[in-house]
Order: structure tokens, then sequence, then C-alpha cells
């Protein structure tokens, strides 16, 4: 920080350990961020990058359970503005003027400046709707917006921003990485960044900050602090071993999963499910309170499409193309509103092609799947019970079950949480806990939704490799994805845009 | 023409409701009650021109009534209608319209009210209105953690004891999770100025808001309206007189 100003927040030997975990999460943390300052905060999966977040904005106590040490120190009177990862968090009100309004309003502004620092917000963020646009019908890229636009109309002198392009696709992550550079540009406003993937901001922010996470040689504590470019290229291979995706790095490698552990119980062969001209229009959401009513949606229109066995299906296209859709209808969530989606025999082995209307047990008999928010799939008390919870369901004798859960936990570094409440796990661990939960029983389709979206290279490399290891083995996959490093591992790709095949 | 509903604010409906279950409480006979039904007939027009009714949330209502009149009749005794009809009636006088106003009541408006117009607390009435608005998500969570658990062979087969397991499994998980959401949303709301809300002291910030809360005739009108179908149970004896 340059000398003569004063730091805008100041973090002295900060440490914190969660209730009833044994170590810190961190530890004897001094960082200090002046005016003006654009830093961005990296570290692998789980390393504290979020608890440190909260720890500056000074929310932390109070909202996470757990043992603090240190102290943080703003100036008097100084505004945080904190955007979290999940922009649905963060939606206060039904409008979005309301929305952008909660900040000043708490502050007692008067209704004339409220207006206009609406109106200002969401010209900063270049939001293209009005204040009275509803907030539930933004994509994941206009929610990221609005959250930043209530943040900012705040006129924070200090933003933190933890992870919050991780979800969008490449064209709303550029969209919300201009607004916040915009809306920072010519002002003091000290700027703190949590990201994954380091690139986009390499020349708009101008230090790094690394955590090191638990297994690093400062455990708990800052592996590097510097110049960004500097830092970069003085310890870029130390980062990359950490899991951070260092710009300018090849993708990682997927790791290698033996067959057996992936292996269908009855393989399927040649084409496993069809759609031919399928639809869906999604029916308006009910609501308990209010007057206000959304319109049908139409979500995907005459889409063709074929998952084989042992080959990997990536549906590719931009946000809202209908991509998550397509994935429910092919692994019997939804059934089509228009048009046919059906299992061949080689799948249905006995049952009506309609896998929509198959019974939970007999879709889970043939069917594995991960949405794009894993943490649906986490049932049970212990990691090992969320492993075993299909196999069980499905009678399949213990031993054999128990044997695949346990391999695969091994190969996905989930060994050691084997009894822990899968509920506490880090975003990256719950997503490989979801991808294996749903192969430990031995079913014929994959289906994985946005499988990458936010995940270190570690995790990366571990779903790759077991979605590539799963097609090897005979199932049939399909993965929509706007990571173009995991389509290039795709036998086939198919690209939607606006619910039709493009 | 268009109905009162669509012009009023959201403490009105609230206020209408509560008249006519006071109005309901003094329901003393088949006659009185059906001629409160009559005027809440004529009534209703007034209130919801324009507007649509969900029928099946009046489902509930009608299966509430339905229910109170028959179990009424089946555990007297001796078994006679008519006070069953009495019971019957009496709930259908506040529990229907209760459940069509209830619907006119926005979660916002009604902060933007109880901050205003009855002075409450910012901070509770705050916490009421997110806790509104997380109520209005939780049939979409449910929606889509039941699908989660149907592909994972979790989901009820067509016996009943499965579905009432499976509901009641669901349930618990639908509460953790909304416990952990809350504590998300308790962040955001947090870092932007909820907290200096609770400051102690005389630099605690006032809260203003965005939206006035203006009480409006039409919002009167719908009170009056609701006081005089109220009334009509209680004033039907005096006008005719019983037993004539």
């Amino acid at each position: 920080m340059k000398t003569g100003m004063r730091a805008r927040v100041q973090a002295r030997g900060l440490g914190w350990t969660p209730l009833g975990a044994t170590s810190p999460v961190l530890c004897g943390i001094d960082l200090e961020v002046g005016p003006g300052e654009r830093v961005l905060l990296a570290g692998p999966s789980g390393s504290g990058k979020s608890t440190l977040l909260r720890a500056l904005a000074g929310v932390l106590e109070g909202v996470e359970a757990g043992d603090p040490t240190g102290r943080v120190t703003r100036p008097e009177g100084e505004r945080v503005g904190l955007l979290l990862q999940d922009p649905r968090d963060a939606r206060v009100a039904d409008r979005v003027g309301r929305d952008v309004a909660y900040g000043p309003e708490n502050a007692g502004l008067p209704r004339p400046e409220i207006r206009e620092r609406i109106a200002w917000a969401l010209d900063a963020v270049a939001f293209p709707y009005g204040p009275e646009r509803l907030t539930s019908a933004l994509s994941g890229g206009e929610a990221q917006r609005l959250a930043l636009a209530g943040v900012l109309a705040a006129r924070p002198g200090l933003l933190l921003l933890d992870e919050p392009t991780s979800m969008l696709d490449d064209a709303s992550a550029r969209r919300v990485r201009d607004a916040v550079l915009a809306a920072v540009a010519g002002t003091d406003i000290a700027l703190v960044v949590v990201e994954h993937r380091l690139a986009p901001w390499v020349g708009v922010l101008d230090r790094l900050v690394v955590l090191g996470g638990r297994g690093s040689a400062s455990p708990g504590g800052l592996l590097a602090d510097g110049p960004l470019e500097a830092v970069l290229a003085e310890r870029g291979p130390e980062l990359l071993d950490t899991g951070v995706w260092v710009p300018g790095a090849p993708p990682p490698t997927p790791i290698a999963v033996p067959a057996r552990l992936v292996a269908p119980r009855t393989p399927p062969a040649g084409d496993v499910v069809v759609a031919s001209g399928a639809g869906l229009v999604r029916a308006p959401r009910r609501r308990l309170l209010g007057r206000t009513r959304t319109a049908p949606v139409v979500a995907l229109e005459g889409v063709d499409a074929v998952v084989r066995a042992g080959g990997l299906l990536a549906v590719r296209g931009p946000s809202g193309a209908g991509k998550s859709s397509l994935v429910d209808l092919l692994v019997g969530l939804d059934a089509p509103t228009s048009g046919s989606v059906g299992a061949t025999p080689a799948l249905a082995a006995g049952l009506r092609p309609d896998l929509a209307r198959w019974s939970s047990r007999e879709l889970a008999a043939r069917v594995g799947w991960v949405p794009q928010a894993a943490e649906a799939t986490i049932v049970g008390s212990t990691v090992r019970d969320c492993l075993l919870a299909g196999a069980r369901a499905l009678r399949r004798p213990e031993a054999e079950a128990g044997a695949r859960a346990e391999g695969l936990a091994e190969i996905l570094g989930l060994t050691h949480a084997l009894d822990r409440n899968p509920h506490r796990l880090s975003g990256g661990e719950t997503r490989r806990l979801a991808v294996a939960s749903a192969l430990v029983h031995g079913p014929g389709l994959l289906g994985l939704d946005e499988p990458t979206v936010g995940q270190d290279r570690h995790t990366w490399a571990a779903v790759a490799g077991l979605a590539g290891a799963a097609a090897d083995a005979g199932l049939g996959v399909v993965v929509s994805t706007h990571d173009g490093d995991l389509a290039a591992h795709a036998h086939d790709v198919l690209t939607l845009r606006e619910g039709r095949v493009a | 023409m268009t109905g009162l509903l669509r012009r009023t604010g959201p403490l009105s409906p609230l206020l209408a409701g509560f008249v006519l279950m006071a109005g309901g409480l003094t329901v003393r006979d088949v006659a009185g009650g059906l001629a409160g039904l009559a005027a809440l007939a004529l009534a209703a027009p007034f209130a919801l021109a324009g507007s649509r009714v969900s029928w099946l949330r009046l489902l509930a209502g009608v299966l509430a009534l339905a229910s109170v009149t028959w179990s009424n009749w089946l555990l007297a005794s001796p078994r006679e209608l008519e006070p069953a009809l009495v019971a019957g009636l009496r709930v259908a006088f506040f529990v229907v319209p209760g459940i069509v106003l209830a619907a006119f009541v926005d979660p916002s408006e009604l902060g933007d009210h109880l901050g205003q117009r009855l002075r409450l607390p910012a901070r509770p009435v705050l916490a009421g209105v997110a806790a509104l608005q997380q109520l209005d998500d939780l049939g979409q969570e449910w929606a889509s953690m039941a699908r989660a658990r149907r592909v994972r062979g979790l989901g009820p087969d067509r016996s009943p004891v499965s579905q009432v397991r499976f509901a009641a499994d669901l349930t618990f998980s639908l509460l953790v999770q909304a416990l952990r959401r809350a504590e998300r949303m308790t962040v955001a709301m947090e870092a932007r100025g909820y907290a200096d809300l609770a400051r102690p002291g005389p630099d605690r910030a006032r809260r203003t808001w965005l939206h006035p809360a203006p009480w409006t005739g039409a919002d009167t009108t719908l009170v009056v309206l609701a006081a005089a179908v109220a009334l009509v149970p209680v004033l039907l004896p005096l006008v005719v007189p019983p037993g004539s």
C-alpha cells in the first residue's frame, strides 16, 4: 500500500476456526488495502477466501459459528459493499428498483436522492431493464449485475466481490467484469475480487494476494502478496499446484479413473436416449402471495439429439439457450411438451420408452444426474451415506457398492471426509461428491449440468476425468457446459441458441 | 370498473379480513349465515372486478368448511343438521374471503405500509418481508429437491406410507435448506446497511422508504364494505325477528 494514505481496511493477525473444526481456516493474516487499490484474491478450493472477505466486511461473526482471533479495522463510518457468489442470496425485493434502493433506504436518504442512486447504479452496471422489472425474471448474469448495482448504490469505500463471475458464461462474465471496472474507474474505492480464473482480471487489477489453504507451506496464511504480473511470473508453477487457474497455463489433465469404478451394471450398446422434435414449455410459476404473475416460457423447440453408449455429448450455447432443459429431458426429469424423448431398449431394458414416466427406482437404476446446484442431490448424514444412498434404495449388494464408493472417494480426495457431514464440505468437494454419488450404483446414462462452473483446477480435473471414464466404460454421457476446455473432451457437440439447435 | 382490491394498499385487505372474522362469530342461525353469504356475494364484484381469483386456493377453504360441518354433525349427540350448518357457515363467512383477500397482500408493499403507516421498527419489518419472500420460494425449492431425489431412487412409490415418509423427509431437508439460505441472505442484508439500523444511540440510521404508503379512499371503502357485510348476520334478527 502507498505510504501516507489511510488504509480502507486493515487486518492484523486475523484467524478463524469454524465451530467443530480441528485446524483454523485462516491463521495470522496481515493484510492492508488502501484507497484506490485493486486487489485480486485467489487460492485453492476451501482455503478460506470467502471467509476472509466476510471478515473484511465485518459480517463474519454473528453469521457463522466459530472462533476468531486478531482484528479487522476500518475507518469510522466507512461503507463496505459485499457481493456474494450466488446473486439469488442477495435478492431482497421483488422488483429491481426496490432491490437497488435497499442500501440507500437503510442509510436514511431522502426519496429523490434514492431515485437518483437507483438510476445511477443501474446505469453503472449497464442494466438492460428499468426499475419495475421483476427480480425473479432475470438471467444469472443480469441478476449478478443487479446485485452489483445494489452494492454500488450504497456508495461503498471498500468493495468486496466474492467470485462475481464464476456462475456465468463468458459473455455475461465479461459484462459483469466491465461493469465492476467502469463503476470503480476514477474513484478511490478499494476493490478486492475473489476469483478462481485469473485471466480476465490480468491487466485490470494491480495486486495479487494468494491464500495457501490447509495443505500449503503456510496453512491458513498468505502464500503470496504483491504486484499481480510479478507474482504470476515468479510464483506461477506454485500457484498452479494449489489449483489456481494461472493465465496461459494449459488446461489440466483429467484424472485417470479405473473403468471398474464407473462401469454400468448392464452396459448399453448403440443409442441410449433419443430426442426427436422435442419441445418444452415451462408453466408459469405459482405464487403464494402478491399480485404479480409471470408468463409461460418456451425453453426448447424442435430439438433433435442422440446420446450414444460410450459417447460424451456436450450441449453448448449461451446462457438461457436451454442447455439445462435439454439435459433435464434426456435424463427423464421432465417430459417434453411437444415431440418425443425416448429411451432405447438398450437402456429401458423392458420399460416403456418415455423415461419421464418411470418410477423413481426404475429411473435411478438407469440414470445418474448432477444438477448445476450440486448440493441438491446431497442426502444423508455422512459422505459415505450420500455415496451409497442410490445403491441402498435399489437394494444393491452393500459390499459391492461400498467398494465402488470407497474407490471413487479415494480418487477424488474424499477419503478423509467419508464420515463427515456432507453439508459441511466446500463447494469443490460437494461437486466431486455429487458426481461420484451419481455413478456408484452403475447407471447406463449420466447427465451433468455445468459441472465445472466455479471450480478450481483440481476439481475440474476430477469432474472431467469421471465424465470421460464413464463414457469410456460404455455409459451414454451428456454434459451441458459453456466451458470450452471441457467440451474439447466430448465426442459429439450440440449447440443450442434460444431453445433451438443452432 | 376496476375492483377495489386492485387499488388498495396491503393493510385494508388484512383489516377487512379481521372485520369479517368478527362478523363470522356473530352468526347464530342458518338464516343469518345465509344472509351474510348473500351479502358477501353481492359485495364481491365491487372488490374483485378485473382480478382473477385462483379457484384452486379456494378449494382449501371449501374443504375446511365441509369438514367443519361434517364433523359437527357426526360428533354431536343427537346428530342435528342445523348447528352443524351454522358452524360451517361461520367458517365460510370468514375463511373464504380471507383466502381471497390474502392473495392481494404483496410482501414488499406490506413492508412499506407496516414501516411508514404503522411506524413499526424497520428491522423486524424487513426481516418479515424477507421471510415472506422466502416462503414464496419454498414451493420451487421443494420441486427441485423432489426431482433430485427421484433420480437418486429416493422418491416415493405408490403406497401412502411411502408418500408420507417422503414428504416428512423432504420437509425436514427443506427447513435445513431454508436456514442455510437465510444465513447467506442475512450476510447480504447486513452488508447493505441492515446492520446500521441496529446501531445503538443517536447515530442510529433512520430508515427511509422508496415508495410512499398512502391510505386511499379505496382502502376506506373496502373496510366499510367489509364492516357492512359483517353486520348483516348481527342486524338480521332485528329486521326480521327469528321465528317469524
